[in-house]
């Protein structure tokens, strides 16, 4: 819900810079406000994101070594782990994405798909 | 199952990602001393009623205060 | 055997004993109940614990006291105290309802009453009589309490100063900062995050008015906000409560008047 909401801004904002290309004089604010959407906007293969999650995850210390890890993998229903073991989790992934997730987000991320999502939704994951 | 957090329980969450953080930015070598100090810390009063509302509040500020003291960087590892 | 030792013991207690106690006097026992709550147990309430001490072997003021009990009764009673003579700040306390030094105060020599310690109220607690003042600390430090000056004496000495204008610092620089004040402040116990309080907005006014300071358009500018300095409703708590007889709270109304004026 998220990607699709942002997909659709980038999509307003190109318009509004190829309208603007008529009009120079306006050019120049425009498009400085559209070009760092743009250089991230090389996004994330989705099945690379949940591979490299599922990495981390299985690389998590408190993760048990015998437990198999997919994509659908829940933290503390299928792994045991407790709400403070999914913050260090999600602080992992943080790192292995280089970003930083909203405490708000954050507390919502219950599974490895949830985690997936929300890289792939965000734009400056990499 | 899924038990809405309590704003407090938010708190707490927070205040242990921010010390995780702030732990990913130590020597690597060192990181999983801080890692296991962070644990055991919060580990002690894993057991706390959830409605011990001032003793709740009370370890966040000490836990706030020990933070900003360990996120010198000047500390470099802990024992 | 020991009924023997001991009796030699008395003994000589009795033929060496000191020169304040005179002779054999029945002890003026006097109750302390004074805040107790550690930090080591935290879901643990705050309570009151209950100690005597005679007065006869005790010194006049309630820091003598609080140290005497320390010292014989229990070690883990924890307070602050240093110079043990009003110039530190450090032994700054809640006796009988009223924010003072401990080390002024003198102990209420009516043994029919007792005298009851708490910490500074409205004021997070580290343990027992000790507050966290953090908060106070950061709020003094946000007032600059420091000269500014953008030109140096052409000299290259001192700054110097008429008499006249020494004199107005008087009353203001004898501030200790022990924030028996501020803590007696009702003002400042409800908007402690932003209202900076009588300690520290006297500190502020003393370095306002100080003829060789010149960053003073800078220092009222800080204050020129509905709560730094406007919180103050001249309760004048401040003032009857200062342990050392200064008046924060007209230091207060002058710095109001003079931006009034501006």
């Amino acid at each position: 819900m998220f990607s699709s909401l942002l997909r659709g801004s980038t999509i307003a904002l190109r318009t509004a810079s190829a309208r603007s290309a008529l009009r120079p004089v306006a050019a120049i604010s425009r498009t400085s406000l559209v070009s760092p959407l743009r250089a991230y906007s090389t996004g994330l293969n989705r099945d690379d994101i949940s591979a490299r999650v599922i990495d981390v995850v299985k690389a998590f210390d408190k993760t048990t070594a015998s437990a198999q890890v997919t994509a659908d993998t829940h933290f503390a229903k299928d792994l045991g782990l407790d709400s403070l073991d999914t913050v260090e989790l999600l602080v992992a992934i943080e790192e292995e994405f280089d970003v930083e997730i909203p405490d708000k987000v954050a507390d919502e991320i219950k599974s490895v798909a949830e985690a997936v999502q929300y890289i792939a939704s965000n734009p400056e994951a990499n | 199952m899924v038990k809405r957090l309590s704003g407090l329980q938010r708190d707490v969450l927070q205040m242990y990602r921010q010390c995780i953080r702030q732990a990913h930015k130590k020597p690597e070598a060192n990181r999983p001393n801080f890692i296991g100090y962070i644990r055991t810390e919060f580990g002690k009063h894993r057991n706390l009623p959830r409605k011990d509302f001032s003793t709740i509040e009370h370890l966040l500020r000490v836990g706030h205060r020990r933070l900003e003291n360990f996120s010198a960087a000047e500390v470099k590892d802990i024992h | 055997m020991s009924g023997l030792l001991r009796s030699n013991v008395t003994r000589a207690a009795l033929r060496r004993g000191l020169a304040t106690e005179v002779g054999q006097q029945a002890p003026r026992l006097k109750t302390f109940k004074i805040y107790r709550w550690s930090p080591d147990k935290p879901a643990e309430k705050p309570r009151l614990q209950e100690f005597q001490v005679d007065l006869n072997k005790c010194g006049p003021m309630v820091l003598d006291a609080l140290l005497k009990i320390k010292d014989e009764q229990d070690g883990t009673l924890t307070l602050r105290r240093s110079c043990r003579e009003g110039i530190c700040g450090s032994c700054a306390m809640n006796i009988g309802g009223r924010n003072t030094l401990a080390c002024l105060c003198k102990i209420d020599p009516d043994t029919s009453k007792e005298s009851k310690i708490y910490p500074l109220p409205h004021m997070y607690v580290i343990k027992d009589l000790v507050p966290d003042l953090t908060q106070f600390y950061k709020q003094y430090k946000s007032v600059q309490p420091y000269l500014q000056r953008t030109s140096v004496p052409a000299d290259g000495k001192e700054n110097l100063q008429s008499i006249a204008d020494r004199k107005k610092l008087d009353g203001l620089y004898e501030c200790i900062l022990c924030a028996c004040c501020s803590t007696s402040c009702p003002s400042y116990w409800w908007n402690q995050e932003q209202y900076l309080g009588p300690a520290v907005l006297m500190q502020a006014y003393r370095w306002l008015i100080d003829s060789r300071d010149q960053a003073s358009k800078m220092r009222k500018e800080m204050l020129q906000n509905s709560m730094s300095l406007y919180r103050c409703h001249t309760i004048m708590n401040c003032t009857r409560t200062c342990p050392k007889g200064l008046n924060p709270g007209l230091a207060i109304q002058e710095i109001k008047r003079s931006m009034a004026l501006e």
